[in-house]
């Protein structure tokens, strides 16, 4: 036993040693796609919040083939309705090529997914745009997290202007395009037909739902879905 | 203890080998050998290198075959200038410890076969990588057949031979030739396997080098370019090893490559240079004499003179099906352009400098102290940058600006300017100026230590043998391959028809396919052509 252990260990590296002769430098992987996009100059500071979040997200974006690239911080700009993520190795504010991308989501310091996608939007100013998807399925709720630039009051910002959310609510289908959507009651209630309203009346009021904001609107969407109720669309 | 030894040193199974076929032993020079490829179905690699081999090992011609349900299919046309003897065609992969080879003869068309009468035969422990299966059978051939009579037979094929993964068998009719039979044989890779798979496509891999001492080189960048309307650009930044890699997806064909490699940080020169694909190690075979037969030379010398009579006739062997539409990148890697000139619709103007002082908003081209100067304009903060912007010309990254200086706007399509920093990847690019000459020219930017151009033979596009609808009876139908279906799909009976040509002789049915358990069978069947 004590000439094999030796020989053992003689033979272990010799092994060993051939198997690093023949490593390499392996890249990562030949096959992601590269982020195209140009360098965000900063825009002039106003009150407001022309970001949808304060702070660079963790995130993922897609390609329009599908390939995907994860923890990237990302940023929505949603005065200019533009995607920008942190590139480390240039330290530089990179705004993503809209038309490159499927889509892309990120989770807030809250936790809160938010899921956006890239669609042509076929009604007045006619643009690709970011929507976020508030509800998947055949008809998805969508929205279109915009800010403007407007006139204020110089009580609020000496120079007269600031940002202000404008976001807008649409129902989405491939083959029906946008509806638009305010977030009342009314509003949804009036995309149903008078039989299909009073059950959607029936199931919000007997689930408790209250369409004060943006959550009680997704929450009355969603259940009025599972259970079936054809939308007027 | 041997086990555990074996297992490492990598000992190659049997089922770990590709198994390569031709549809035939015995060519002329100048024709098409038509191959057949079942690859083991552990194979990494999404593609297989096929070589054509002289005697001694050098490579002389080569394909590369997109690797479809463990199989492939292709063609090598043999070069007219070969000289008459044994010849190899071989497999190789990124990570296959085998080659496959099959030893041809290839008879030169303008020459005499040897007055001595004698050839060379590699001496090989020879591999039947397939087994005949007895419950296949052929219906319906005839033992003899008269020129130009069409003939029709059936294959029955029994449940082992139609496993739902295997994707096609291969059916083949050609001469043949009874007393050479090109024996196949294996042999072990003298090169390391590389870490590095080619599943989706051809990797293109090389090392960067200083130039004064000649080590690897760190950090530095590389840049591949595909001219092409939108052209195709990637980049690699190296590490300590020198070593580049870029994965070619969905190129067919011969494919235009400008590889250049710099350091960014304009410190050192260096020296790129591409790895040759890994060579078939066959210098050890040894080889013997033997004598051509009457029957032998008389057969070449026929084969011969068809092969020139079909090309005088001009009569194809194979025909390349088009290649599938490379789907371009809906907008170039350097972003969609502010501006986009076309000089041709103003007034002549003789130099580079003369188009962008009158032409080119944003962009300024002088020359101080006889040395050239290129920049352009930031439109989001109004002022130019203080780096050159990334030039391209006719879709390849230039940096010496003297190539550009004494073109006229007759010289120029179109100008692209790209007025901000644009970033592909981590690299950035103050600027884009993409010029796209009338006569794309990709000679323009030089071959040098830092520069490698070539023409690559990216995946071989789909061929089907050639078959004459209707030839007229004064045109002599000298096809040797009537018949080459390389991938069928394994159904209970097919029925399979074929015409046979004007060339007498003895004729091979072959019929081989990958069977559930992984094994290659085969049925063969003769018949006369009189």
């Amino acid at each position: 036993m004590i000439i094999r252990i030796p020989t053992l260990i003689a033979l272990i590296l010799s092994l060993v040693s051939t198997v690093l002769v023949a490593q390499e430098e392996v890249p990562n992987n030949l096959n992601s796609e590269k982020i195209k996009g140009a360098r965000f100059t900063p825009f002039a500071s106003y009150p407001g919040k022309p970001f949808l979040n304060d702070k660079f997200a963790s995130g993922e974006i897609e390609f329009n083939d599908g390939s995907k690239i994860e923890n990237l911080k990302l940023r929505y700009n949603s005065l200019r309705d533009e995607i920008i993520y942190f590139n480390n190795a240039n330290s530089s504010h990179i705004i993503i090529d809209k038309i490159s991308l499927k889509g892309f989501s990120f989770t807030q310091e809250d936790g809160i997914k938010r899921v956006f996608r890239r669609q042509y939007y076929d009604g007045y100013l006619h643009e690709e745009r970011f929507f976020e998807v508030l509800s998947g399925g055949r008809i998805s709720l969508l929205c279109y997290r915009k800010a403007d630039l407007e006139t204020c009051d110089t009580s609020i910002s000496k120079s007269g202007l600031n940002y202000e959310s404008s976001f807008k609510y649409y129902a989405y289908s491939p083959e029906k395009g946008y509806l638009p959507l305010k977030l009342t009651r009314s509003s949804l209630l009036s995309k149903f037909s008078k039989p299909n309203q009073k059950l959607a009346k029936r199931v919000l009021r007997k689930n408790k739902i209250q369409i004060a904001d943006e959550a009680g609107f997704i929450a009355a969407w969603n259940l009025i879905l599972s259970n079936k109720i054809p939308i007027d669309f | 203890m041997i086990l555990v030894l074996t297992s490492f040193n990598g000992f190659p199974q049997i089922s770990e080998k590709f198994a390569l076929f031709t549809d035939r032993d015995v060519y002329a020079s100048g024709e098409t050998l038509l191959l057949k490829v079942f690859a083991p179905e552990a194979e990494q690699s999404g593609v297989v290198n096929i070589d054509l081999l002289s005697g001694k090992g050098m490579r002389i011609t080569h394909a590369i075959l997109k690797i479809t349900g463990d199989q492939a299919d292709g063609f090598i046309y043999i070069p007219d200038s070969l000289s008459s003897g044994c010849y190899f065609v071989g497999t190789s992969t990124r990570t296959n410890k085998t080659h496959t080879l099959k030893e041809i003869y290839i008879a030169n068309r303008f020459a005499d076969l040897p007055e001595s009468n004698a050839f060379s035969r590699p001496v090989v422990d020879q591999q039947r990588i397939e087994k005949p299966i007895p419950g296949l059978r052929i219906q319906g051939i005839e033992s003899r057949y008269k020129p130009r009579e069409k003939g029709h037979f059936t294959i029955a094929l029994p449940d082992e031979c139609r496993p739902a993964s295997t994707e096609g068998i291969s059916v083949t009719i050609a001469t043949t030739l009874q007393e050479y039979n090109g024996q196949n044989f294996f042999v072990n890779r003298n090169s390391p396997v590389s870490p590095i798979t080619d599943k989706e496509g051809i990797i293109l891999e090389g090392v960067v080098r200083e130039l004064q001492s000649d080590h690897p080189f760190k950090n530095g960048v590389v840049y591949l370019s595909i001219p092409d309307s939108i052209p195709g650009f990637n980049y690699y930044i190296t590490g300590s090893d020198g070593r580049f890699y870029f994965l070619l997806k969905d190129y067919h064909g011969k494919v235009p490559i400008v590889i250049q490699a710099f350091d960014k940080a304009e410190r050192q020169l260096v020296r790129i240079s591409l790895n040759e694909p890994a060579t078939i190690p066959v210098d050890f075979l040894t080889f013997e004499t033997r004598n051509f037969s009457t029957e032998f030379r008389r057969c070449i010398s026929q084969n011969t003179s068809n092969v020139t009579f079909r090309k005088i006739f001009n009569q194809p062997e194979v025909t390349i099906q088009m290649a599938p539409l490379h789907k371009p990148d809906p907008y170039p890697f350097y972003g969609v352009a502010t501006t986009t000139v076309f000089p041709k619709l103003f007034t002549d103007l003789p130099d580079f400098s003369e188009v962008s002082r009158e032409l080119l908003p944003g962009v300024k081209f002088r020359t101080y102290n006889r040395i050239p100067v290129l920049l352009v304009n930031n439109s989001a903060q109004q002022n130019f940058f203080l780096q050159p912007p990334l030039l391209l010309l006719d879709g390849i990254p230039i940096h010496d600006l003297n190539l550009i200086k004494s073109m006229g706007s007759k010289e120029i399509d179109n100008v692209e300017i790209c007025q901000s920093e644009r970033f592909f990847g981590d690299l950035s690019f103050p600027g884009v100026i993409a010029i796209r000459s009338s006569k794309p020219d990709y000679s323009r930017p030089a071959v040098s230590d830092e520069l490698i151009k070539l023409n690559l033979d990216a995946i071989q596009l789909q061929t089907t043998s050639y078959t004459p609808s209707e030839l007229p009876f004064n045109e002599p139908d000298l096809r040797q391959v009537l018949l080459w279906k390389p991938s069928l799909k394994p159904e209970g009976k097919l029925e399979m028809d074929f015409q046979t040509s004007d060339i007498c002789g003895h004729y091979k049915v072959v019929i081989r396919g990958k069977s559930a358990n992984g094994e290659i069978y085969c049925k063969e069947q003769f018949f006369e052509v009189k």
